[in-house]
């Protein structure tokens, strides 16, 4: 098993890296609307959100991951919606059902798992796995950085 | 007559190869017939022998063939001839010396490999009621038949060998060994394996035994932290309006501050590889505040032309810090 053992790469940046990413696209942020409409607070959740996601999926190395690679698509594609992840079509879906009648519960939680991994549509179940692993580990460092910023501008 | 000198012949050079002897054969036969029958036999012989060398060059497994259709239409009792030297039943029948037909047999044996003498005794039997090219060419067909047996099983040989040396997977004692489940199997130790190493990374998970439990504390765990993601955000909103809030004083703040958040805001600082007793002196300042430079003019501006402009449409800077003191003391941060 030792192929799978080097396929198993979920080294993730510096937390250095995403906070940079982070505070740029903030930046890019507020010079892109200079805050002069203070009213819509539920656009702004939603643009640093996105701000929030899109930086991570840079930081976390652009297109070499599948979910980052989804991630930054579909923020390309739609400014204007929130970063929500619905699933891709499938496109083993006779491989998949077969599979479903081998391990219902697993391949169900599996299912769960694909709708909230983004791009986790069309991956197979390891693939899933080792995506999961990677978007965790970047997620947690993400929440890290963006609770440091928050720390850091409440203590004032 | 004929057939026992060739006999004769065939014994005296056994030595020599199919080709010289099937020659020697046509020499012998050439002067000796003043009958009509030599001027025929010679174009034959031309005919048959350029034949034969190209039959010969390209496979010499063919041999007995040939062998019987250069001798069919000079005389119809060589024919047999060849065909007997395959087999080892039936030697009483002919006028051959034994010693030739054994000699022979040794290197049809040679040429080929798994003749079955049950086949060749049945054909015999066929050429001996027929003595017709009829008998010969299925005597052909059936050394063609057997070549291809033949090469059907060296390739399958060398297909086992390949797939066993491309296969690792080992099927263990009790185990189904047909390639679907030896996949499946495969598919299933990588999931497990996997799923082990999201175990060390999910907090909680290392208790739960079973793959769906541990799935489940994944999907939580992920979702959690999504809505961690949306929270904070939600708070950097409600923080950022600050027209005072400059980029700078949060990196300021951010370096001093708190060290093991060290905010790099330079590529080239995070590529340079600097350490971060850099980052935590004056340098990290100047570059954080050259690095947002872009940002300051536009939202000086904006602060000395009105200072509460972007703030919650004109509170009161204070009635503000009171709010995000009210918030983080009910959020519990």
């Amino acid at each position: 098993m030792a192929s799978a053992d080097k396929l198993i790469n979920t080294d993730v940046p510096e937390k250095d890296v995403f906070a940079l990413h982070f505070l740029r696209s903030l930046s890019n942020l507020r010079t892109q609307n200079p805050l002069n409409s203070p009213d819509k607070s539920i656009d702004r959740v939603r643009k640093i959100k996105k701000a929030a996601y899109v930086s991570m999926a840079r930081a976390a190395g652009g297109n070499s991951r599948l979910w980052s690679r989804a991630l930054l698509r579909r923020a390309a594609k739609d400014d204007n919606k929130s970063v929500r992840f619905s699933r891709r079509k499938r496109k083993i879906s006779s491989k998949r059902r077969r599979s479903n009648q081998r391990a219902p519960v697993v391949e169900e939680a599996a299912e769960r798992l694909r709708n909230l991994v983004p791009g986790g549509g069309g991956m197979e179940t390891s693939k899933l796995m080792e995506e999961t692993a990677h978007y965790i580990k970047c997620l947690s460092m993400q929440v890290k950085v963006m609770q440091c910023l928050v720390d850091g501008l409440s203590q004032k | 007559m004929n057939g026992a000198i060739g006999g004769d012949l065939l014994l005296n050079c056994t030595d020599m190869s199919v080709l010289e002897r099937q020659r020697a054969h046509l020499k012998y036969f050439n002067p000796s017939f003043d009958s009509p029958l030599a001027g025929f036999f010679a174009d034959s012989s031309m005919i048959n022998g350029g034949e034969m060398d190209g039959y010969l060059a390209t496979a010499g497994l063919n041999l007995p063939m040939i062998y019987g259709e250069t001798t069919v239409e000079g005389d119809p009792r060589m024919s047999i001839s060849p065909e007997t030297t395959l087999g080892t039943g039936n030697f009483k029948k002919r006028k051959f010396d034994t010693e030739t037909k054994d000699r022979n047999e040794k290197k049809k044996k040679m040429n080929r490999e798994e003749v079955t003498e049950e086949e060749e005794e049945k054909s015999k039997i066929t050429e001996l009621n027929n003595g017709s090219p009829k008998s010969i060419k299925k005597m052909k067909n059936k050394a063609k038949k057997e070549e291809n047996n033949c090469s059907n099983d060296s390739s399958k040989v060398t297909k086992e060998l390949e797939k066993t040396d491309y296969i690792h997977v080992r099927a263990r004692r009790g185990q189904a060994t047909d390639s679907h489940s030896i996949a499946e199997r495969v598919r299933r130790e990588k999931i497990s394996e996997r799923m082990k190493f999201l175990q060390d990374l999910v907090p909680g998970c290392d208790k739960i035994t079973g793959k769906a439990g541990m799935l489940d504390e994944i999907i939580n765990y992920v979702q959690s932290l999504q809505r961690q993601i949306e929270f904070l955000s939600m708070k950097l909103a409600v923080v950022n309006p600050r027209p005072d809030f400059d980029m700078d004083d949060i990196f300021d703040k951010e370096v001093i501050v708190s060290t093991p958040m060290t905010v790099v805001p330079s590529p080239e600082m995070v590529h340079s590889g600097y350490s971060h007793e850099m980052v935590n002196s004056g340098y990290s300042n100047e570059m954080v505040n050259s690095g947002y430079h872009h940002v300051n003019p536009m939202q000086q501006a904006e602060t000395s032309s009105d200072p509460l402009s972007c703030f919650n449409n004109g509170q009161a800077p204070s009635m503000w810090d009171s709010y995000v003191q009210n918030l983080y003391g009910s959020l519990g941060v």
